[in-house]
């Protein structure tokens, strides 16, 4: 079995008092997918954050082989591991500039970005959205350009915080085809979710979080 | 009415371009820019920084800097009068009574309003920012200017905030530039003088330009405001 892309290790994580992991451990095999299950409090969301490099624990991190500590990421891995929040954050300028910010940040010239940006755009199904300042667009429109902005950089391993929480109707449906259609493209994805029917997607390791305990199911 | 006549001839001097008039304008003008243009960088970085590191002593360290805030004007004056004078660790600068004494006042009367706005624009900002900037891959640099960019209004609203409280004072720019004609000589320091003289018009003329100054200064961040969608 070769090395898995991502390793969390003796990961210790606890809110003063209160502890959330005591000595666990998370691999991700490249190109899998996942999604992380457990009832509210169980550290679904701190996991993913703590893998993301947002959140401080004790624990010994690996990504390709290359050890790090939580925190103190190499700015390559940063190219690599992006984190979408439950409620994603756009930046108050265009769409279109949400989509091109990570890319310019890896050197992409303007007309390859806009290019780029512009068919991660159409992915979303929001082509015809493009003008329309992000304040004003609904809680799934917010998510779709979320997961557009996250694919455009191709990320080698991608961590989804609830991304189709608070959302009902077609808004959830179009998100769901989504994050389906992310974990099929071969990035290796982690989604924390209560969604059934994320849960039940056959492509998904289901990995369960509760007292504690990090539990892969068969 | 006694207030009528200096009054109009307030208006005529500002109308007709009088030399010296619009020379002090120029002087309060010019000096509070390039004292903002100087001092902003670093007070945006020190609040920025100060709202997102925590380190021992940082309580104390936001404390001193909004005591900074009420810090009379006057006696920062006299601190920089002390140290540019003849006889201070400064005096062989030759800078007392310059237009550039009085631009370091002014960075020193600003810097505390700067910070202090924009640490409290950046403890405002939503965590999501800094935190969707590096998840995007930009270096912590990067992320901190696009955590500033998110909250530009704050920042500008310090900035705006710093110059209106330089462009009107009066203790430190009479203390540290001696007030001299077309040279020191600027608003609130004019108005002070003219009107200790009895020479009301061109006091007046100044006082309409502060207020213009000071409502321009308000609509500019409201139309701003309004642009970025936050109206």
């Amino acid at each position: 079995m070769s090395a898995p892309l991502f390793s969390l290790r003796q990961l210790d994580k606890r809110f003063g008092q209160r502890v959330l992991f005591t000595d666990v451990r998370l691999d991700l095999e490249s190109g899998s997918g996942y999604v992380l299950t457990g009832p509210n409090g169980s550290g679904k969301t701190t996991l993913l954050r703590i893998a993301a490099g947002f959140e401080p624990a004790d624990a010994l991190v690996e990504f390709r082989g290359q050890p790090a500590l939580i925190g103190a990421y190499p700015e390559t891995w940063r190219r690599e591991i992006v984190y979408v929040h439950q409620q994603p954050y756009l930046f108050h300028t265009s769409i279109e500039e949400n989509l091109e910010y990570g890319l310019a940040r890896r050197g992409l010239v303007p007309a390859e970005r806009k290019v780029r940006a512009r068919e991660a755009l159409e992915w979303a199904g929001l082509g015809d959205r493009r003008d329309v300042p992000p304040h004003k667009l609904s809680g799934g429109e917010k998510q779709r350009v979320a997961l557009a902005r996250a694919k455009v950089l191709n990320p080698t391993l991608l961590l989804l915080d609830e991304p189709t929480a608070n959302l009902d109707g077609d808004a959830r449906k179009q998100v769901l085809e989504l994050v389906t259609a992310l974990c099929i493209e071969n990035h290796t994805v982690v989604v924390a979710s209560h969604d059934p029917e994320i849960i039940r997607l056959a492509i998904l390791n289901r990995v369960h979080v509760a007292d504690g305990r990090i539990e892969t199911a068969d | 009415m006694e207030w009528f006549e200096p009054t109009g001839l307030a208006f005529f001097l500002l109308l007709t371009g009088d030399a010296d008039l619009w020379r002090i304008i120029l002087t309060s003008l010019i000096c509070s820019v390039i004292a903002l243009l100087l001092i902003s960088p670093a007070a945006i970085a020190l609040g920025f920084l100060i709202a997102k590191i925590t380190f021992p002593g940082r309580r104390a360290l936001v404390v001193l800097v909004q005591a900074l805030l009420s810090f009379p004007t006057v006696v920062v004056g006299l601190v920089l009068y002390m140290l540019l004078s003849r006889q201070g660790p400064f005096g062989f600068l030759k800078l007392l009574f310059t237009p550039e004494a009085i631009i370091i006042g002014y960075m020193m009367i600003a810097f505390p309003v700067l910070v202090v706005f924009t640490l409290s624009a950046v403890q405002g900002a939503d965590p999501r920012i800094y935190e969707t900037a590096r998840s995007l891959g930009a270096s912590p640099l990067r992320s901190a200017l696009t955590t500033l960019f998110e909250v530009r209004f704050g920042v500008m609203a310090a900035v705006f905030n710093g110059f209106g409280r330089v462009v009107s004072e009066v203790g430190c720019a009479i203390m540290v530039g001696g007030n001299i004609a077309g040279l020191t000589r600027n608003i609130p320091t004019a108005i002070a003088l003219e009107t200790s003289k009895g020479e009301f018009a061109q006091g007046i003329a100044l006082g309409f330009v502060l207020i213009a100054v000071a409502i321009g200064i308000n609509a500019a961040l409201a139309w701003l405001q309004g642009r970025g969608g936050l109206e």
